[in-house]
């Protein structure tokens, strides 16, 4: 009982980081119409900004604050810089790009940082809550990156929801010269939503990091793989179905892993996706048919 | 013969060496002889005054921590050697290619070292799944393959692969003395297995369930890549398991540590001699230790094997040549147990060369270890099993338990061989170095 207990919970753990992943790609997706490969390569980098400042002696807090700002900066130069130019184009065009700059920039990471295998120390402890005399894999600080995922998930949702600029987002997105038309500066508000989802990545990546205790510049790639089933799983269009499809595909795997055996992870994970697509290709979450303008 | 000018640096300007060479026709002078013969290029990679060596590394990558630092180790050992007045006159060149632990990447590099830089052999390739994509290729190359740095049992394989030769104790055998030190300590312990999911992982299990089959309770595989062992670790945790064996590489070692602590798991933990680094693993779990782990190291009373000698005992006489080889090399560092692994190596290399003869061929230097090898004395506690029929590594290795940064030795030197084999107290002396540094071996012919 105690070992399913365990698997459950870690299996929510993973799930909440699999889903902060989920919600930066979602993010893009809802923003600009691109699933952006780089995504992972970027949250690295501004991981690994901050974790020289944490290594220099910073605190986690001014790390993470770094972290987030070098994202939201990132975010929309690479949006100006590499992503305009073929937007507009074959969708095909942007994806390419993206997998080309996922690659610079984890060359980038090297260069700058190294190659070495370092520690990231989670902001608070890892040592699990203890019930009668056998402890709980939930730590204070699973709860903290918990907690950071569904604050983002409801954040993201209200501003798609209730506010203009989600509004304005969303019909930049959905169809460039309409929302051009009805006065929506679409550049502004495609540059936008790279640059949040950045930081969205940025806090994925410092969440991860925490979780997998140990980065090299190519930490996220295992992860990129179950954020992408994670999504789909849950929906391209919706942050509540970014989270809910991680906590699934988290629970999943942890069972897998526990009972049945390591090295049928990726094989679990994929029948998610092909089942997924075969049986609802939208999504748990998708509430109509794919749109086009 | 003229040498082609030197354009560009390093490697290209050797290479270029080379392709001269092999362009005049590296003729088959039958190898070997006296001192007084004149030294020739008697085969590929070798010149009168060069003899040209190569290998793939893990330089980057997540094997790269601990594993990058061999090839400097070598290096060292060989500059010193070279420094000496080189292995019959002819200085050792040194080639080192980073295949990331990628065994796409290995075939490509191996592929280069062999064509295009034209090395006389294959030194010290590192690790199993890299080094099982190129075995094929050097065999069927003629390349001599020695010394391969990993424990899989696929380097002794006399038929199919005649110039690949083993040189750390295989991971079976490791198995086999784990296995029966802990069924003799430990004759109660619930005995769990964490093991790294490919050959390394199941050689490991198979040698240690000769002895402890009865006593396993749990069995847990990892993928490497997948960085959560939470339910790994659980699992053993929930098999009541009071002793977990593991065979896995340092990160491992690491990441177990700290998910166990995390659980509150506390298990006698006995990691096989590939994941126990201290010095490694310490600088991984260093930062943790600031806050939650206690400033003890988390190894502390953590059972391991060892088969040459570490960095942490400063007065074996081979440590206090390596330490001197390593300041002499001027190179950026501190000596560590991968370096010294590397020169242990590198040792073993040049008493191979030695006994090569003066103008060996490659098929004079496969002949020389099968020959000679089983009787060379050098760091390595157990003698090598090489022979015409075998080309296993070393036949043993002690049990010892890390304390801080250092050890202490809990069995004498056990040797045994693979399948059925007795484990049986190694009754040999010590080796101790040569004055010189450089060992001094008899040619074969």
């Amino acid at each position: 009982m105690r070992e399913f207990i365990n698997l459950t919970l870690g299996g929510v753990i993973t799930g909440a980081v699999y889903a902060a992943f989920a919600l930066a790609l979602v993010l893009i997706w809802r923003s600009t119409r691109i699933v952006n490969f780089a995504q992972g390569a970027m949250a690295a980098i501004t991981t690994f900004i901050a974790l020289s400042l944490i290594e220099s002696g910073q605190s986690y807090w001014v790390g993470l604050a770094v972290a987030l700002l070098a994202g939201l900066v990132l975010g929309a130069v690479v949006e100006r810089l590499v992503i305009r130019p073929v937007e507009g184009g074959p969708e095909l065009n942007a994806v390419i790009v993206t997998l080309g700059l996922f690659i610079a920039i984890q060359a980038l990471i090297s260069v700058l940082f190294g190659v070495n295998q370092r520690a990231f120390v989670a902001p608070f402890s890892t040592i699990g809550f203890r019930v009668g005399d056998s402890s709980l894999a939930l730590s204070p600080n699973t709860l903290f990156t918990l907690g950071a995922v569904l604050l983002v998930m409801v954040g993201l949702t209200a501003l798609f929801r209730y506010t203009r600029v989600g509004l304005a987002m969303r019909a930049s997105a959905f169809g460039q010269e309409v929302a051009r038309l009805l006065g929506v500066r679409v550049g502004r508000m495609l540059t936008l939503g790279w640059a949040l989802a950045a930081v969205v990545g940025s806090l994925a990546g410092m969440l991860i990091a925490a979780e997998v205790t140990f980065v090299t510049p190519t930490y996220m790639d295992a992860l990129i793989v179950f954020g992408f089933v994670a999504a789909v799983l849950g929906g391209l269009d919706s942050p509540v179905g970014a989270v809910v499809g991680g906590l699934l595909l988290g629970l999943l795997l942890s069972y897998v892993r526990g009972y049945v055996g390591d090295e049928l992870v990726g094989l679990a994970a994929l029948a998610v996706l092909v089942v997924v697509l075969l049986v609802r290709p939208g999504g748990l979450f998708s509430t109509t048919q794919t749109r086009r303008a | 013969m003229t040498r082609s000018s030197r354009r560009l640096v390093g490697l290209v300007a050797a290479a270029t060496v080379a392709s001269t060479l092999a362009a005049c026709g590296g003729g088959d002078s039958g190898g070997g002889g006296g001192g007084s013969e004149e030294n020739e290029a008697s085969d590929v990679g070798i010149t009168e005054d060069t003899i040209r060596i190569g290998a793939h590394y893990p330089l980057t990558g997540v094997a790269a921590p601990g594993y990058s630092e061999i090839p400097t180790g070598v290096q060292a050992y060989f500059d010193y050697v070279n420094a000496n007045g080189g292995v019959n006159g002819r200085q050792i060149e040194w080639i080192y290619r980073d295949d990331a632990y990628n065994p796409t990447n290995t075939s490509q590099v191996v592929n280069q070292l062999v064509l295009e830089d034209e090395v006389f052999a294959i030194m010290g390739g590192l690790g199993t799944p890299t080094h099982n994509a190129v075995t094929d290729f050097l065999n069927s190359e003629g390349v001599p393959d020695l010394f391969v740095a990993s424990g899989s049992r696929l380097w002794d394989d006399v038929e199919e692969k005649p110039t690949t030769f083993g040189w750390q104790p295989d991971y079976e055998i490791e198995g086999k003395i784990i296995g029966q030190y802990v069924a003799e300590n430990f004759p109660d312990a619930k005995v769990g297995l964490f093991l790294q999911g490919d050959d390394f992982g199941e050689d490991g299990a198979a040698g240690a369930k000769q002895y402890l089959e009865d006593q396993i309770v749990a069995e847990e595989t990892y993928v490497p890549g997948n960085t959560d062992v939470r339910p790994q670790i659980s699992a053993l945790q929930a098999a009541g398991a009071d002793l977990v064996l593991g065979f896995n590489v340092p990160s491992y070692t690491a990441l177990s540590q700290l998910t166990a602590l995390q659980l509150g798991y506390d298990p006698q933990w006995f990691y096989s001699n590939v994941g126990s680094d201290p010095a490694l693993v310490g600088s991984l779990l260093a930062r943790f230790s600031e806050g939650a782990v206690s400033d003890a190291s988390l190894l502390d009373g953590v059972l391991t094997t060892e088969y040459i000698p570490t960095v942490d005992t400063p007065d074996n006489p081979w440590i206090q040549l390596y330490q001197r080889v390593w300041e002499e090399s001027g190179q950026e560092g501190e000596l560590t147990n991968y370096r010294a692994y590397g020169m242990s190596q590198a040792y073993t290399m040049v008493q191979a060369l030695q006994a090569a003869g003066q103008n060996p061929t490659r098929d004079d230097l496969v002949a020389a270890v099968e020959q000679a090898g089983a009787d060379w004395e050098g760091p390595g506690f157990a003698p090598f099993r090489y022979s015409e029929d075998r080309h296993a590594g070393y036949s043993g290795m002690l049990v010892s338990r890390i304390a801080g940064q250092g050890s202490e030795e809990l069995t004498p030197v056990l040797v045994t061989d693979n399948g059925d084999a007795e484990i049986e107290e190694y009754d040999g002396e010590a080796a101790t170095p040569p004055e010189s540094g450089i060992p001094d071996e008899e040619p074969v012919n």
